[in-house]
């Protein structure tokens, strides 16, 4: 999107409370007179299959015994006819819902109308709007459609979802309300911009350049061989610089590295096997007891494969608008996360990790509370240690010590009593005592715990919220306090800490609390390091590789 | 071996930042210089108390006055585990009456004390409130991440000329309530509140 036009003061991302922002953005109103589109109308078949999906599976998984015992050809028809009528009535109601649903995206921002009998008009002002992700569940994906959710700062299910689009108008519709949210380019020029986009982006897959702008209507039937199916492949995520890609090999060897993993599986695989034995002795086989099974039976390979798909074929790549995330075998999905919107960043590396030096990291971002393995908070889900550089590089800000990088790699791979830091000293805990220590770095608080698996909890020192300090009877009585540390949507806690030590924290953290990140000096926000914002380039002539290095 | 603090001052080293450093700290918010304030750790546990403004003591009859109805429920309890007793010659009976009796006398007896721990401070930078005798906490809320801020006034609270903040952050969780404010200092301490946090307004 190199074409929009910015001014370096404008891009940086309002986030929070923006500071009253007057004028003709702060219409908590859609203008009437943008034009409201409806979803694509295949919509109504592909959410009332659903429906008639879960009927089936209720009706069915309560009473297949009785169903089987009893069969007929003469029920078997008149069952037929009776789906058939509930996918016809499901389809008509989805079809009314369809047609009462309509979406606009102007410069203010994205609103959603829905709702026949009761409405309802849900409206994501730019200002909040904090990610869009694209979902392509399988169905959909079949069909070439996929579903645009835009994520709102806010608790809950603050979200907005457009489904179904057009996948390339899925594309389109993404980089519009990403425009609007970062306030570079209303969607008017957005729009206007696409046709010159589309030129380029034809041009240079034909050419096979690598990291070129993508046609994001590649797909759109064209009789584009390599470029469209590369396209395709990647869901579209073919622009920018390239973060993170990962092997598939590398996915299927982490899995089998991942002793929790592996003996979770393993577990159920032998419970599954001695409750089968145990009730073949008991009684023979009988139909009851796989029915009574049938919820492991589902949720073990859903677990693996839901394991499987968080990274099968993920692929991140930095853009302008923050960093861009592909995922996914069947369902597939593209996340955005704008960098700097980091409120508290998980590194986690299981035992048999260490060798190879994979870490996987998880981001919190204020809206987004999609806890599954394959939510856009998963920003890297087995990666090296150079890809875990350059994602961190392009999304958090710096540690401020002299080598991120290293400070990273020493928190996580150092025996913890090598590190120094605050550790409890209650002999009670005796694991914590080896396992846990809590680091106040310049820009950081870092919890590092786990005894084979080891994670490291950064926050941000200038996304704190609010502190709490917490004493009870035991605490007094062992001489330790606990301090909970909020930031937006989450609380970390650090616990049984000395009291002498925990009050000089929560001391120092309060301070940073109450005085960094200020909207009157936002001009020294401290900026992911590779940060490709022109503002940060503005602030910062000096060069930016080689800082976390 | 990577040099780490254990308890740096980002402020000290804002001001000076090392030559030849090769990653110097991006955040050098042009910032007041605001002294670290350290809780003490009185002996008898109340941390901070010492600092702290008390709440109005209208509130320990407010308090008794809103925990009738409880009490009352308690007490019909008691007597029905004492009747039964009576009737059934049963002595286990008569020891469930005790969890109810127990729970009235607590309220009856530390209503006063607790309300004399609730505490709070109007800082230069945060608003501290404390709360609890046994379970004690302690909330700082800096007045530039506070997302909104409510005064609450019930039926009981309004005879006795009282009134509740309820402060909201963004943090998990992050809702603080602050019983037992005159009708007047809650109104100062809300736009105290909102004022300053225009001023010192935080992002997320």
């Amino acid at each position: 999107m190199s074409s929009s036009p910015t001014s370096p003061a404008e891009t940086s991302p309002e986030e929070g409370r923006a500071p009253s922002a007057p004028g003709p953005h702060a219409a908590t109103e859609p203008r009437p007179e943008t034009p409201r589109h409806r979803t694509h109308p295949i919509t109504p078949l592909v959410s009332g299959w659903k429906i008639v999906v879960g009927v089936l599976a209720v009706l069915t998984a309560q009473n297949i015994a009785q169903l089987l015992n009893e069969f007929t050809i003469q029920r078997a028809l008149i069952g037929a006819g009776l789906l058939l009528v509930a996918a016809l009535i499901a389809i008509l109601l989805s079809a009314l819902s369809w047609w009462f649903t309509t979406y606009s995206v102007d410069e203010g921002g994205v609103s959603l109308h829905s709702g026949m009998i009761s409405r309802s008009r849900e409206y994501a002002p730019r200002a909040r709007i904090e990610s869009v992700s694209v979902e392509r569940p399988l169905l959909a994906r079949l069909l070439g459609m996929a579903k645009v959710r835009v994520e709102v700062a806010g608790s809950g299910e603050s979200y907005i979802d457009i489904e179904y689009v057009k996948s390339a108008a899925a594309e389109e519709l993404r980089r519009g309300i990403l425009g609007i949210a970062e306030h570079a380019a209303p969607p008017e020029q957005a729009m206007q911009a696409q046709p010159t986009h589309r030129q380029d982006g034809e041009s240079a897959t034909e050419g096979g350049a690598d990291g070129s702008e993508p046609a994001p209507a590649a797909s759109e039937g064209s009789a584009q061989t390599g470029g469209a199916l590369r396209s395709f492949l990647h869901d579209g995520v073919t622009e920018g610089e390239l973060i993170a890609q990962i092997p598939t090999s590398r996915l299927i060897r982490s899995l089998v590295r991942d002793i929790g993993f592996v003996s979770g599986v393993l577990m159920s695989i032998v419970g599954v096997a001695v409750a089968v034995a145990l009730a073949i002795w008991q009684d023979g086989i009988n139909p009851a007891m796989f029915i009574a099974l049938l919820p492991t039976l589902i949720a073990l390979p859903k677990y693996v494969f839901g394991r499987i798909e968080s990274g099968w074929g993920f692929v991140s790549r930095i853009t302008e608008r923050g960093l861009r995330m592909r995922r996914g075998l069947a369902n597939t999905r593209t996340d955005n996360i704008v960098s700097g919107r980091i409120q508290r960043l998980e590194l986690r590396r299981p035992l048999l990790w260490r060798r190879p030096d994979w870490t996987a990291a998880t981001v919190t971002v204020a809206g987004i509370e999609d806890d599954g393995e394959d939510g856009a908070q998963n920003v890297l889900p087995v990666g090296t240690r150079e890809e875990l550089r350059a994602t961190l590089g392009h999304l958090a800000a710096p540690l401020g010590t002299d080598d991120d990088m290293a400070t990273i790699e020493h928190l996580l791979s150092a025996p913890a009593r090598e590190i120094e830091g605050l550790r409890t000293r209650v002999r009670m805990y005796w694991i914590a005592r080896r396992t846990d220590v809590t680091v106040l770095l310049p820009g950081a608080l870092v919890n590092r715990s786990g005894l084979f698996t080891r994670r490291l909890e950064i926050v941000p020192r200038e996304r704190i919220q609010q502190l709490t300090l917490s004493d009870g009877p035991l605490s007094r009585r062992i001489g330790v306090l606990d301090l909970q540390v909020g930031i937006a949507g989450e609380l970390v806690h650090v616990s049984s800490l000395p009291r002498a030590e925990i009050l000089d924290l929560h001391a120092v953290l309060s301070r940073d609390a109450a005085t960094l990140r200020r909207y009157s000096d936002r001009a020294h926000w401290p900026q992911p390091v590779l940060s490709l914002t022109p503002a940060a380039a503005a602030q910062e002539p000096l060069p930016a590789e080689g800082r976390l290095r | 071996m990577v040099p780490m603090t254990s308890a740096p001052d980002p402020h000290e080293q804002h001001a000076a930042p090392r030559p030849g450093d090769g990653a110097p700290i991006e955040a050098t918010p042009a910032q007041p210089h605001v002294p670290a304030r350290r809780f003490a750790d009185a002996p008898p546990g109340l941390l901070g108390a010492e600092r702290l403004r008390p709440v109005s003591l209208k509130l320990i009859p407010a308090r008794y006055l809103g925990g009738i109805a409880g009490n009352v429920f308690w007490l019909v309890l008691v007597i029905a585990a004492i009747v039964g007793t009576v009737l059934t010659g049963w002595w286990w009976i008569a020891a469930c009456g005790l969890l109810p009796l127990a729970l009235i006398a607590q309220s009856l007896l530390l209503t006063p004390r607790r309300v004399r721990a609730i505490g709070y401070l109007d800082g230069e930078e945060d608003l501290t409130i404390a709360s609890g005798i046994m379970f004690r906490s302690v909330h700082s809320i800096p007045y530039g991440r506070v997302q909104s801020v409510k005064i609450g006034e019930g039926p009981i609270e309004r005879r006795y000329g009282l009134a509740t903040l309820t402060i909201t952050t963004a943090a998990g969780g992050g809702t603080e309530t602050l019983p037992g404010l005159p009708k007047a200092e809650a109104e100062r301490l809300r736009s105290l509140l909102t004022d300053r946090g225009i001023e010192l307004m935080a992002a997320l």
